[in-house]
Order: C-alpha cells, then structure tokens, then sequence
C-alpha cells in the first residue's frame, strides 16, 4: 500500500469540508442536550468521532498525522474523567454524586426543560462527551497507523 | 477569515436544531450556548472547510443555489425519474461510462455538477479528473460514446454549476 496516497478523490474530499462542521455540531447538540433529549455523552461524542474518522478516510493518513496531537488527544480525554470525578465529589459533604448544584447551586438549577437545569448532568454530558470523542479518534488513528497487512 | 465560515455555518445548524426552545423563537442561553459550541467547532475545523469557502457566504450565491435546487434540479430529477421508470417498463437500455468534457475551474464546481449528475437517474458519476477536465459518467442509455459537451448528460447543470461555485 501506498503511504503518499491513501485519499479519496475530488469529490469525497470536498463533501467531507462541507459535512465535517455540520456533524461536529450536530455531536455537540446531542451532548448538550442530553438531559433534554435522546442521546447524551456517548451518544453525542461517538457522533463527533464519526467526523473524525471522515476526515481521517477522505483527507488521507499523512494528512491526519500532521494534525492530530498525540499528546492533546490523550490529555483531553484524562480531562473528560477528571471532570466527571470532579462532579461527582461536589457534594461531597452530603454523599458522593449529591447532585448539589440542583439542590443549592448558583447555576444549572434553572427550570426543568430549559438548557441550564438538571445540576450537574450538562457538564457530566459534556466531559463524557469530550472523553469518547478523543478516545475513539486516538483508537481508531492507532489502528489506521498499524505499520503494514504483512510482516 | 475561514474561521466565520465554519462558526456561521455550525450556528445556523445549531440555530435549525434548537428553534422552538422560547415560542417559536430561541431562548438566550440555546443562543449562547450555540455561539460557544459553534465558536469550538469553528476553531477546530477552521482548516478543514479551507480558505476558499467564504465565497459561500455571499447572500445572491445563497439565493441562487435556493434557485437552482428548486427550480432545474428538481425538474431534472422529475424528467429523470420518468424517463428511467419508462427505461424499467419497457427494457430499453444501452449502458455504458462515457468520458464526459467539462470545462470547470475548482472543486466545488466539480462537486456540484458531479452531485447533480449522480442525483438525476440514469446517470452516476464514477470519477470527477480535473488534470484530465472531464467526468467519467456511467449512462443508462448511451446516445453518444464521445460527447462534445456535457449537454447531453447533464443539460444545463454544467453552466450553473460553473456559476455557483465561481
């Protein structure tokens, strides 16, 4: 297999500039949405990976490797955990995952329905969201740079 | 500048998602919340979507492609569909791919054009070759092996595809 040209033509590739913001918003609907409507973290951040992996087929593997950070990737996703760790701990003093920020928080405890309620769950959603994200793009690149089919 | 591209083109998407959300219209926080999430995905796509694209924000060109998906394409899809459910009746057919020449400049033209080709029955665009300008069509029906000009395969698609995406 050809290293240099392992694209896709014309076509694909001006698609996928067009469709690649429309599906990274999309995710990033789901997931901010995920109290509200179906889907939630994973759902939303599987969604934004697809873009990922679209850009990964149609612009080809050397053009991927000299955008996609190794060290960014892996950081991001130890910060979508850290969050969600940090969520769960806020309210502490009572039990761990006191969704306190519902009960006496000054944010996020708007009306039921509207986009800032449901305590701490919008900001689980996104640090879920930001984890899957990052780490299906970082398996899936992984496995795209797997050195050759033979030995 | 590809930067606006992209965050005005995630907004309005955003925009189409969370309509309704206060009356018909949106409330603040969806707006905010929009602008963050679309300012992210336009930072991060900035390079994608290319420098070029901000031509698309131009109001007339928006118009035009209204224009032109309402107006020829769907009257070529009509014509297209009746012409091939005649073709399955009947079993009248004769195909082949023909190298069909173009006379466009960039990418985005060759996109619209092999797009419409593809969306109109009984033709399919297999491959679009700038270095070569032509497309290779595979044809339900072929009339001609060696066409002059697309005007047969794609009746007025080349010129507006050559003008939308100037």
């Amino acid at each position: 297999m050809n290293s240099q040209n392992n694209d896709m033509g014309l076509i694909v590739k001006t698609m996928a500039r067009v469709t690649i913001p429309l599906i990274g918003i999309f995710g990033a609907y789901v997931v901010a949405h995920g109290h509200l409507t179906p889907g939630g973290g994973f759902q939303g951040g599987a969604t934004v990976a697809g873009a990922g992996v679209l850009f990964l087929i149609a612009f080809g593997l050397s053009e991927t490797k000299n955008r996609i950070n190794k060290t960014l990737y892996s950081a991001l996703e130890g910060i979508g955990g850290l969050v969600f760790l940090a969520m769960g701990m806020l309210g502490f003093g009572v039990v761990f995952f006191y969704n306190t920020l519902w009960r006496e928080g000054p944010v996020f405890n708007g009306e039921p329905g509207s986009l800032l309620s449901a305590g701490y769950l919008p900001i689980m959603n996104l640090a879920v969201g930001l984890k899957v994200y990052t780490g299906l793009v970082s398996a899936l690149f992984a496995i795209a740079l797997f050195r050759r089919w033979k030995k | 500048m590809s930067f606006i591209v992209a965050f005005m083109w995630s907004f309005v998407l955003w925009l189409v998602l969370t309509a309704g959300s206060k009356g018909m219209l949106w409330s603040m926080e969806e707006i905010v919340a929009g602008i963050i999430f679309a300012f992210v995905i336009g930072f991060s796509t900035r390079n994608i979507v290319g420098e070029r694209a901000k031509r698309f924000l131009n109001p007339i060109r928006l118009v035009s492609f209204l224009v032109y998906a309402i107006g020829p394409l769907f009257w070529g899809m009509v014509k297209a569909n009746l012409d091939v459910a005649y073709r399955v009746v009947t079993g009248k057919i004769k195909p082949g791919i023909v190298k069909v020449p173009v006379d466009l400049e960039n990418e985005a033209q060759y996109t619209i054009l092999s797009n419409s080709i593809t969306l109109t029955p009984g033709t399919l665009t297999i491959d679009a070759c700038p270095e070569e300008n032509a497309l290779y069509v595979h044809w339900i029906h072929v009339t001609e092996e060696e066409p002059e000009s697309s005007e047969l395969v794609a009746g007025s698609f080349e010129k507006w595809a050559r003008r939308l995406g100037k």
